[in-house]
């Protein structure tokens, strides 16, 4: 509707100002009479906004901040954990009580020199990796802030605590899953948990691995204040700063 | 429905705090604050850190290399951390005989060295004038080739002999490589840097007829006197020796050793000496003779050692029937408490005490070499001070000074030289080292660049190996007018130090943590010791063992040369010529001869005599005859420093900090940080003046003013400083470098551009110890 | 009283300090140096203002004041004192002050804390530290091209904006705590855990360790009839014990009470 006939109209109002008082009360700033339909203008707009920013907030935001990558191998924990037992057979602890993370190429060459079997993702590995000598750009999903400091053996070695408690069972999964990082602070996303809201009780649990074996208790997430809980949980005290940061 | 003004108000707002709504119900703003957060303290400073390119340092396996550092001639022993690959901490190495864990502190920046921007890239041939920083990267074969032409030529013209090669160091397999290229190429002129070491063995030669460096027994002294040497400073082997010092005061107080310092100025060492005694500049040997003075007339000397192992403590006659004066004579006529409180300003009553306290301790030891020993200083001085040790019979002794033999053998094949090296390694030195002026001494290297800025023509090429005569040599104008004279110099150094600046190829040496290299015996070590260098880290640039560089030009020359040189590698040539000491190093780092003790009196003096000689008759025997009794004892011959008193009213004196590396290498970033606020502040330097003088010259702290001496002129900052004698300036050596970078160049002053050569007229070295100079309110 | 909730659990608690002897200090600065390289501290290529510039221990030059030749000069190394404070009134003076809880006493090692990604840089604990040992960081630090390579990944690297200080290397605790939990025990010996001063010292002037621990070398140093503390009278009960044999600079440890014109003078 144009200006020009909006003005036209209130004109025509204003000379038959008696007898078109209905059709006034539509057009007038006087308040609605509740129950016409109308009063649901606001509220549908209301609903839609508040709808749409849901889903933006919930759905579209977790999508524009997280970017992801592929692994550059897609390796079979499962296959490897059958053939070498457990988890310390690739990450040990060095002599100094550090913890090795994830292997360096000198620990696949051990049994990878030339391809022992045929899968393909082998093959890359011998190809593009073993062959020229170059160490695989693995990426970690549980890498932790640079003013963090973790101690992998009072974890594993003192309080006995599994692997999976804070990893996952990631044992048991044969394919690698995306890697998740936040384009703002480039941490991987494990570290706020894969629900945005940052509920989540097991950050794996959304990840699509395969023959995932059951729910495993284990922190929401990997910031500060899970770390913090269960510390204060587990061993009764609240912890210093300089326990955890360097 | 028609969307009028209020239908499109109330869908707006309606949408709008539905969208609040929304946004609000969702993550949305909790999780951007946190991430916000997490950006501002992590990511951003990421961005800022400058070479990290966003990498923070990635952990890694941690790994330790033990090797040996070689910043000084201190040779302490390093582990260096490494995580990955990459060293992150150079560290004293535990159990090392010399440095036992400790390190100091040029040796633990040393990684500000290895990884500074101040490294030579690669093989650089300059590009543009010299000097002006301009330079073309070469390949290595270029590199080479270029040298190798050039020398070549010099050979073909006859002009072998014009060719110099300098060197920071005699000891070891790389400086005997390069002798070995001199002797093979044909030429005489192999120069090393002098220092007070040199003075020392000089005196050794002279009064117990041995060829050996002096070894301190640091350890077990109880009564150090030192005649301005900085202990404490960076002196000998700076580790050990402030390691000595806590020995000295680790003992209960009844046994806890005195430290006396003879210093114009106080110094670290003064500072933690029990007593300092500032005495007039350049007066230390007058003192040590007042003291031997005291000590003969109270009969307070080692009788035993006196009357049956010296010669010329009393009046004799000589082999021939000549009659001559013995040093006791001397001393108590010439150097009474008197005479020579009026010499060093110091009291009688404070020499006759010093006298008897030095000489009743149990273990006294002289000590001598001012400030970290780089400037060679007086024969006669050196001497006086070793006379004193030899009354209180400490000689081999310990807790006293030994003579620690230079083992020199490596079991190389003979050189062969061919006519034209017969011929240039024949003619006559140019710094006039080894003849009949300076018989006794090996090199004089100030003197190669007087020759050369006198006489064009006489260096046509320079080879410099681990040393920066062009920074490090006193005269610095005079430095830089003989570089203008030499057409072609190389440097072989790691850095792009002020030699190398000035250099026409630079061919670098790996850094010391990239190479295997053997190290002996640090300086002032009473016991021969061996260690050895590791590559920490692959080198870190395109550069390339010295050894092999010069193995590779020899190679190219040809003929006796290359023959001269028959390993493959250097790497080769080290093992073969540790021969079985190679297992040990390689597993251990280092061989030591702990049970080492010096030779007994009865068979440790090679003099004429076979006994310590206070009459020096080696003098005779080398044709320098002495017109005087005197000139065969020690006496007091006092360095005059240059410089007209009344123009120039006061004595300049370069100071040793502990802090600021003097020698060929650098003031690494972290060094230069811990200079004290009244040493440097901005680029400008301090000067000390004591608050009398300064009010003598209308100066107040902090003011600017301008030092001047007879060589050069400079912008200074006045620091009152009431441990400094009135009538004298300190200058810190060390800064004023124009080569290196930004975090060095342009600080300060360089003070060996201050200061002038007075040339020593025993051994034609650097006899300098100051100045004369004039302060001048700006 | 947040202090109050924090707790030793199943850790053994230690106390640690250090004793200085300040006769065997030479001024060398080898401490400072170690420091800096241990600690990725920064540097910039003028470092001549002191009230700018970072050093977490800084050795100190004092003089006696007198004219020559009775001067004497002697240095005092200064690393954090990790004050522990005597109670609620003389409490660790930059814990007290701070508004975001960036800073903590840590009462299983005594240790005082700086986590610099909480700190935003009001500078409160600087000015009430009495000793000076804090330092804000003016600048974001820069290495040169090639020196990032040195940096120990131990060790975070801090911004611009923010107030840092001596941790007593409290991550070579952390190393050898995970030392020694791979081996299955809880406890360090006294060699597993010196910090970086301590151990480049040539003089071996630095002695640190478990002062509540009498099989511990400080244990016995702190008790030296000539050991002292510096402006013990302000009751911040610090860690850090110096030894000197020499009068006047065991006085000039309390210099602020001492009366004008005796005492000490910068060297």
């Amino acid at each position: 509707m144009s200006a020009t006939e909006e003005e036209k109209e209130q004109t025509v109002a204003e000379g038959e100002q008696a007898e078109a008082s209905d059709e006034q009360a539509m057009a007038s700033p006087e308040p609605v009479k509740p129950g016409t339909w109308l009063f649901i203008i606001p509220l549908v707009a209301f609903f839609i906004g508040f709808v749409v920013h849901l889903l933006v907030g919930w759905v579209v935001f977790p999508l524009l901040l997280y970017a992801g990558k592929k692994q550059p191998i897609d390796f079979n924990h499962k296959l490897h954990v059958e053939e070498l037992g457990e988890c310390e057979g690739c990450h040990y602890f060095r002599e100094d009580g550090s913890f090795s993370g994830v292997p360096k190429l000198a620990n696949c060459v051990e049994c990878h020199e030339e391809a022992v079997g045929e899968h393909p993702e082998e093959a890359k590995l011998v190809r593009e990796y073993v062959e020229p000598g170059k160490e695989i750009p693995w990426l970690i999903y549980a890498r932790q802030p640079q003013c963090v400091f973790f101690s992998h053996a009072a974890h594993v070695n003192m309080a006995e605590m599994e692997c999976a408690t804070c990893h996952g069972p990631v044992g048991e999964s044969d394919h690698t899953r995306p890697y998740q990082y936040n384009r703002l602070t480039l941490y991987s996303r494990d570290i706020w948990g894969h629900n945005i809201a940052g509920m989540t009780k097991n950050a794996w649990e959304y990840l699509q691995i395969k023959d995932s074996g059951g729910t495993i208790d284990g922190p929401a997430r990997m910031k500060m204040d899970d770390c913090a809980e269960c510390h204060e949980e587990k061993r009764g005290v609240k912890d210093s700063c300089f326990v955890c940061h360097k | 429905m028609k969307l009028d003004r209020r239908t499109f108000i109330e869908l707006s707002v309606g949408f709008s705090v539905g969208a609040g709504t929304g946004i609000l119900l969702s993550p949305v703003n909790w999780k951007l604050m946190d991430d916000m957060t997490i950006w501002s303290q992590e990511l951003w400073p990421r961005y800022q850190l400058g070479g990290l390119k966003g990498q923070l340092p990635q952990r890694g396996e941690v790994t330790h290399v033990d090797s040996v550092c070689t910043l000084c001639p201190g040779g302490c022993g390093i582990t260096v951390r490494k995580v990955g690959d990459r060293a992150t901490k150079i560290e004293g190495r535990a159990g090392y005989p010399v440095n036992d864990g400790g390190i100091c502190i040029l040796g633990a920046a040393g990684l500000q060295l290895l990884y500074g921007p101040w490294r030579v890239p690669g093989p650089l041939r300059r590009a543009g004038q010299r000097g002006a920083g301009q330079w073309e990267q070469v390949s290595w074969e270029e590199a080479i080739a270029e040298a190798v032409k050039k020398l070549a030529a010099l050979r073909g013209e006859g002009n072998a002999h014009t060719v110099a090669c300098m060197l920071g160091s005699d000891r070891g397999t790389v400086p005997q490589l390069f002798a070995r290229f001199m002797k093979a190429f044909g030429s005489p002129n192999l120069m090393r840097t002098a220092t007070a070491e040199d003075t020392y063995e000089l005196t050794l030669g002279l009064m117990q007829g041995v060829t050996s460096s002096v070894g301190y027994d640091l350890e077990r002294a109880n009564f150090i006197l030192s005649f301005g040497s900085g202990l404490i400073e960076g002196w000998g082997s700076p580790v050990r020796v402030i390691k000595a010092h806590s020995i000295w005061r680790s003992a209960n107080v009844k046994e806890r050793a005195t430290v006396v310092q003879i210093e114009p100025r106080l110094s670290n060492t003064a500072a933690k000496a029990d007593r300092w005694y500032p005495i007039n500049p350049g007066t230390e040997g007058a003192l040590a003779l007042g003291l031997a003075h005291v000590i003969i007339k109270e009969s307070l000397y080692d009788d035993n050692f006196i009357r049956n192992h010296t010669f010329g403590f009393e009046n004799g006659t000589d082999a021939t029937g000549k009659g001559y004066m013995g040093f006791k004579r001397l001393v108590l006529t010439k150097y009474t408490p008197e005479a020579v409180s009026r010499m060093t300003g110091l009291s009688s009553s404070k020499i006759i005490n010093l006298a008897r306290a030095f000489a009743r301790a149990k273990y006294p030891l002289a000590v001598w070499g001012r400030g970290k020993g780089t400037m060679p200083g007086s024969v006669y001085e050196c001497m006086a001070v070793h006379a004193l040790n030899a009354l209180v019979g400490n000689i081999n002794r310990p807790g006293g000074v030994w003579a620690r033999p230079k083992v020199a053998t490596q079991g190389w094949p003979e050189v062969s030289q061919d006519a034209t090296a017969w011929t240039g390694y024949g003619m006559p030195r140019l710094d006039g080292a080894g003849t009949k002026r300076y018989p006794l001494t090996g090199h004089r290297p100030e003197r190669l660049f007087q020759m050369a800025s006198e006489k064009p023509g006489a260096v046509e090429a320079l080879l410099v190996h681990e040393a920066d005569p062009y920074y490090t040599t006193l005269d610095s104008q005079a430095v830089a007018r003989a570089f203008e004279n030499i057409p072609f110099v190389v440097s072989f150094s790691s850095y792009m130090d002020e030699t190398a600046h000035h250099a026409d190829l630079i061919l670098p040496n790996h850094h010391y943590l990239e190479r295997w290299e053997d190290c002996p015996t640090p300086v002032g070590l009473q016991k021969p010791l061996l260690g050895l260098l590791r590559p920490v880290v692959a080198p870190q640039f395109d550069t390339k063992h010295a050894g092999d560089t010069l193995m590779t030009i020899a190679r190219a020359l040809g003929g006796t040369i290359a023959n001269a040189f028959p390993w493959e590698d250097y790497e080769g040539l080290l093992k073969e010529t540790l021969a079985d000491q190679w297992d040990t190093l390689e597993e251990t780092g280092y061989v030591e001869q702990a049970g080492y003790t010096p030779p007994a009196w009865e068979q440790a003096f090679g003099t004429p005599s076979g006994k310590f000689e206070f009459y020096v008759s080696a003098f005779d025997q080398v044709g320098m005859t002495m017109r005087k009794d005197v000139g065969y004892l020690p006496h007091y011959e006092p360095v005059k420093p240059e410089g007209d008193a009344a123009l120039y009213p006061l004595v300049l004196i370069p100071t040793d900090l502990m802090r600021l590396a003097d020698g060929p290498v650098g003031n690494p970033p972290f060094c230069t940080k811990t200079l004290e606020e009244t040493e440097l502040k901005g680029n400008d330097l301090f000067v000390e003046v004591n608050p009398e003088t300064a009010a003598d010259h209308g100066l107040s702290e902090g003011q600017y003013a301008t030092l001047e001496t007879p060589k050069d002129t400079a912008k200074v900052l006045v620091h009152l400083f009431e441990g400094i004698m009135p009538g004298v300036i300190g200058i810190p050596k060390g800064l004023g470098h124009t080569g290196y970078d930004d975090y060095l160049a342009g600080k300060g002053v360089n003070a060996n551009s201050l200061l002038g050569v007075v040339e020593d007229p025993i051994s034609g070295l650097c006899a300098t110890w100051g100045i004369r100079a004039k302060l001048t309110r700006v | 009283m947040k202090e109050a909730h924090h707790g030793e659990g199943d850790e053994k608690t230690y106390k640690f300090g250090m004793v200085i002897d300040l006769d065997k200090c030479t001024g060398c600065g080898a401490c400072m140096v170690a420091c800096m390289a241990e600690n990725n501290i920064s540097f910039r290529k003028d470092e001549t203002d002191k009230l700018r510039s970072n050093f977490w221990m800084r050795v100190y030059k004092i003089s006696n004041g007198l004219p020559f030749p009775d001067t004497e000069v002697s240095y005092i190394p200064r690393p954090c004192m990790h004050c522990e404070g005597y109670d609620h009134h003389h409490a660790t003076p930059c814990v007290s002050v701070c508004p975001a809880t960036v800073t903590d006493y840590n009462h299983e090692t005594g240790i005082v804390s700086q986590i610099y990604t909480r700190c935003f840089g009001c500078r409160y604990c600087m000015a009430a530290c009495p000793y000076h040992v804090r330092v804000f960081n003016w600048w974001d630090p820069r290495w040169p091209k090639g020196m990032e390579k040195y940096l120990n990944p131990d060790v975070s690297v801090r911004m611009r904006g923010v107030v840092e200080k001596c941790s007593f290397c409290f991550h070579r605790y952390q190393r050898a705590k995970n030392k020694a939990y791979a081996e299955g025990r809880r406890e360090l010996r006294e060699d597993e855990y010196q910090t970086a001063c301590t151990q480049a010292c040539p003089a071996g002037a630095i002695t640190f360790g478990d002062l509540n621990d009498p099989h511990h070398k400080v244990y016995k140093l702190k008790k030296d009839p000539n050991a002292f503390r510096l402006l013990e009278k302000l009751g911040t009960n610090p860690k850090v014990y110096y030894v000197s044999t020499t009068d006047w600079v065991r006085k000039a440890s309390d210099a602020y009470t001492g009366k004008q014109g005796e005492g000490v003078t910068p060297g």
